[in-house]
């Protein structure tokens, strides 16, 4: 149980950027893009046949070639004067045991590196239009970061979500590696992108959200990266939802059409979009999908 | 032994380098269990070691089949004659890589195993008359000539399909070959309309091919006779329902069903075999 090093970095109180598969990929979509984008080097992987159960198995003429795990790979890079190290996992862990293990595991990288921050990138459902931009839900995991993420562009805290009141939860290995940092005393923030409510029940990227985490992200570390690939890559699952959209029956396309006026509420202090509207329309997108698409 | 270990030894078995041979309780056509268990009666198998279930199983209640409390076991039994050692077991539900590590450390610290085999239904379109194949897959390649020599087909190619997984037999393959044990899973074909309960067609299949490969000579009488049986059951839902005649027929003269027809039969075959049970 542990993690493979293919060599050990000599980096400068780097900080860990770290996303896990989850709602729309928002956080494995930005944090692979930015380790894309910054020619990152892969150094090491968790071994993963602890925390998962095989993907594929391949055979070859009789033989078993291959048994594929998902992966849990470790990257980094010196960009502009500072060290980054980004964390990419491709499945949350089997067990909740096997998570807090695994959170661990991770953090212990961090801190044999020296890390000093560490930014866990996820997504946030919420009721927005998908022609909307997703807004940057920040959760630090100590109070004397709350200045600082209210310094960031396109950005609210939980008190500044409507009907939140500062309460709400980060669920699966993205709140439990905040958790495990806190734990440890490693600084941290959550970066959540927006979701358009209706599409998180889609199996789409979601890229703008993607991108708006990597705009803050890029000037909280003082760094420049052309985010264009999102862009294109956004267009093209605008298209997939638009798709999906003209399919909808006439009563759930009035209520998707009604989150664009949430945006424009959002911005006049007007009546919130509330955690029943919410469920209402994800239950009726889930009844359209069960339907097989079909009214 | 330690409790470190997630097995329990009762006894140490004297053996030079048998085979293990690991079948699956939840299997199509029931026929790692069938196979097993055949060998397990014919060999005077004992029982010698047992996994420990709460690390693997969930054992939050128990659940219920055909009116009776079901329980997971995951045991091994050995016969010192044949140079065989047996494990039969529910596929756990939890922590799959040391639960698979436990059995090839009791098989191999313990035993001295040199070679496993895992048996496998695999369910095909086929009707219970028809010729079965045993397919093998190997995880080092000098076993698939002695495979063959035994009819054993070693041509397979696949790739899991999106949205699903390998089974636990490949996971136990794999792992073997990393520890350097050879190994292959052997999937016999099982008809589809029998795969909900037994099919002694592919049990004796499996025997022989598995049994002239280990030199496991054991008396097939049981496992004809239960062909016979099956069959004669099988006959009697013939002459009493058209419709699945029919569909048989058109099944042995190669016509495939549709979807409602062949749902019907599996169903229909279902429920007789469980009535006449």
């Amino acid at each position: 149980m542990g993690v493979r090093f293919y060599f050990e970095p000599k980096l400068e109180k780097p900080d860990l950027i770290a996303a896990w598969i989850g709602i729309g990929n928002v956080g494995l979509t930005a944090v692979d893009t930015l380790r894309r984008l910054t020619d990152a080097t892969l150094f090491a992987e968790i071994e993963p046949w602890d925390y998962y159960y095989p993907q594929t198995v391949v055979i070859k003429d009789g033989e078993l070639k291959d048994l594929v795990f998902p992966g849990g790979k470790f990257y980094c890079k010196r960009v502009e004067d500072r060290d980054l190290v980004f964390f990419v996992g491709e499945e949350q862990a089997d067990e909740a045991k096997r998570s807090h293990e695994m959170a661990n595991l991770v953090l212990d990288v961090a801190s044999n590196l020296g890390c000093q921050r560490l930014y866990v990138v996820a997504a946030a459902v919420s009721p927005i239009h998908h022609t909307a931009r997703p807004r940057i839900w920040a959760v630090p995991n100590r109070s004397e970061l709350l200045d600082e993420v209210k310094g960031y562009a396109n950005t609210v805290l939980m008190s500044g979500i409507e009907s939140r009141g500062g309460q709400g939860s980060i669920t699966g290995l993205n709140g439990l590696l905040l958790g495990v940092a806190k734990a440890r005393e490693l600084p941290a923030i959550c970066l959540m992108g927006e979701v358009p409510v209706y599409v998180s029940q889609l199996p789409l990227l979601y890229p703008r959200a993607s991108k708006s985490v990597l705009e803050v992200l890029a000037a909280r570390l003082g760094i420049e990266v052309d985010l264009s690939s999102l862009d294109k890559l956004a267009e093209e699952v605008e298209q997939s939802i638009e798709a999906f959209y003209d399919k909808m029956p006439q009563e759930i396309k009035q209520r998707i059409d009604q989150l664009k006026q949430v945006g424009e509420a959002r911005e006049a202090e007007a009546r919130p979009f509330t955690d029943e509207d919410k469920k209402r329309i994800v239950q009726e997108v889930e009844e359209f999908f069960k339907g097989g698409g079909r009214h | 032994m330690s409790q470190s270990h997630p097995f329990v030894l009762k006894q140490i078995p004297e053996m030079r380098s048998p085979s293990l041979l690991v079948g699956w309780r939840q299997d199509a056509g029931r026929l790692g269990l069938k196979v097993l268990d055949y060998w397990g009666r014919k060999l005077g198998c004992q029982e010698f070691a047992e996994i420990s279930l709460p690390d693997f199983f969930p054992l939050s209640g128990v659940s219920v089949e055909d009116d009776v409390v079901q329980f997971p076991e995951s045991k091994f039994y050995w016969s010192q004659e044949s140079e065989t050692v047996l494990f039969l077991s529910d596929t756990p539900g939890q922590e799959y890589y040391r639960f698979l590590n436990a059995v090839l450390d009791v098989a191999q610290l313990h035993c001295k195993v040199k070679q496993v085999y895992v048996i496998g239904g695999m369910v095909s379109m086929l009707t219970h008359a028809a010729p079965r194949r045993v397919l093998g897959v190997v995880n080092q390649p000098q076993l698939k000539e002695a495979l063959r020599l035994e009819g054993i087909d070693t041509s397979m190619e696949y790739r899991t399909p999106r949205g699903s997984s390998p089974t636990i037999s490949s996971y136990l393959l794999w792992l073997a070959g990393r520890r350097s044990l050879p190994g292959a899973n052997l999937w016999g074909e099982v008809s589809f309309y029998l795969a909900a309960g037994d099919d002694p067609w592919a049990c004796k299949r499996m025997l022989t091919a598995l049994g002239r490969r280990l030199d496991l000579q054991v008396d097939m009488a049981d496992v004809d006779a239960d062909m016979t049986a099956q069959a004669q059951k099988l006959d009697e839902l013939k002459a009493e329902d058209q419709d699945i005649n029919k569909c048989l027929e058109m099944l042995e003269r190669g016509i495939m069903l549709n979807e409602e027809e062949s749902e019907n039969l599996v169903r229909m075959v279902t429920e007789h075999l469980q009535r006449k049970s």
